[in-house]
């Protein structure tokens, strides 16, 4: 099997070369580890970020997803994921309702 | 660690050239997955595309390919399969390229059961050229070419594949990776002509006069008019036509593979065996 090094200590990565911030990741994501954040330069205006690895489950949902092979996620051996929690999943909530970028309230808790 | 597909993909043409979200990234990745697990060397795979967005198809793999003219994938293919039975051939169309343009073709390729695995990338519409009626396109939906909805009826590719003879018929969403994936394997492993429909989102094109303005839209309207077989065969018979089942519909190993049957006519012009007559197929008949 064709296989890529994980960055050390990462559950999921992004190569933000090949991200056309199209959102499905984010919506796919159960733990509200993703979320789209500004970027003047893409031609969305969006990129998209990792703005909570330390929530990320490993069920490998947004990699399978990504049209544009510009997501991974570590594999279940190398990486100590945590548990699906109630306020992961009300981040997550939130982030869908509010059009997939992370809401304020969010930002100041980072 | 993760998987790496970049080893599968010709580097220079990255990043795709595919819309956001377009559901073809996700079937390139499933058929990508599938090779690898199926374990195959990339010398001895050809892919031919024809043309629309999945004619792209061709262009990203770093195996054998072949990027055709317009509906011609299974001729293409054909040739190239009798030209070398021992390679895996894999054609890639759209619903525009595989069912209008190159329907022809592609009832002659499940006719003979050639062992060619057909991919038909199927969105509902001809997204390339901007939203043209395709022979999926449903009913009511507004296209460029329909501007008061679609009036056609609406065209089942996989029915179409088991009545002209395909051996292996499937159809999966691009909703459902893993399954894709392994739909996948099993068609390029089935020995015979393989017709695998792989329900795609085209929410630029579709989606945007269609109420269905970004990806997760057209991937949740996809979700809601497929099922999985097994759901679809309890259906009463006047629902079954509201719904596109999903799996492997059809499958059969014994039906006879054209490469085979052809090595019967090189032996007749090498003077190895007589004129084939009916009385070599009688016992099929």
């Amino acid at each position: 099997m064709a296989v890529m090094a994980a960055p050390e200590n990462t559950p999921v990565w992004v190569n933000t070369d090949r991200c056309k911030a199209c959102d499905i990741c984010v919506d796919a994501c159960p733990a509200g580890v993703l979320a789209m954040q500004p970027e003047a330069t893409s031609v969305l205006g969006a990129m998209i970020s990792v703005i909570a690895p330390e929530a990320c489950i490993g069920c490998n949902e947004c990699e399978l997803c990504c049209p544009d092979f510009a997501i991974y996620v570590a594999e279940k051996k190398e990486f100590k994921f945590a548990k699906l929690t109630d306020s992961a999943k009300a981040r997550q909530e939130a982030i869908r309702n509010n059009g997939y970028r992370l809401p304020d309230e969010y930002k100041e808790a980072n | 660690m993760a998987f790496n597909y970049d080893s599968y993909l010709r580097m220079e043409k990255m990043p795709t050239l595919w819309c956001w979200g377009c559901g073809d990234g996700v079937i390139l990745k499933a058929f990508i997955r599938a090779i690898d697990k199926l374990g195959w060397q990339k010398d001895d795979i050809c892919v031919v595309s024809g043309i629309g967005c999945s004619g792209r198809f061709s262009s990203y793999v770093d195996f054998n390919t072949v990027h055709t003219t317009h509906g011609r994938t299974v001729a293409f293919a054909t040739g190239i399969k009798l030209a070398n039975p021992d390679k895996h051939v894999i054609c890639v169309a759209g619903d525009g390229d595989g069912l209008a343009i190159g329907g022809n073709h592609t009832i002659h390729g499940c006719r003979r059961n050639i062992d060619i695995t057909l991919i038909i990338i199927q969105n509902f519409i001809y997204g390339l050229t901007n939203s043209q009626t395709s022979p999926t396109t449903p009913r009511g939906f507004w296209t460029v070419s329909q501007k008061v909805g679609n009036i056609d009826p609406t065209f089942d590719g996989c029915k179409l594949a088991e009545a002209a003879g395909a051996s292996f018929v499937a159809r999966e969403n691009v909703t459902a990776p893993k399954k894709l994936e392994k739909i996948l394997m099993q068609a390029m492993e089935h020995k015979g002509f393989s017709y695998v429909e792989a329900v795609s989102n085209c929410h630029i094109n579709l989606g945007r006069k269609n109420k269905m303005q970004n990806a997760m839209a057209n991937l949740d309207w996809i979700d809601s008019i497929t099922m999985s077989k097994k759901k679809w065969d309890a259906l009463p018979e006047e629902e079954k036509q509201n719904y596109l089942p999903t799996g492997i519909l059809k499958q059969d190993t014994e039906a006879e593979e054209y490469c085979e049957m052809y090595k019967e006519v090189q032996k007749a012009h090498q003077g190895l065996r007589g004129p084939i007559t009916q009385d070599d197929f009688e016992k099929k008949l």
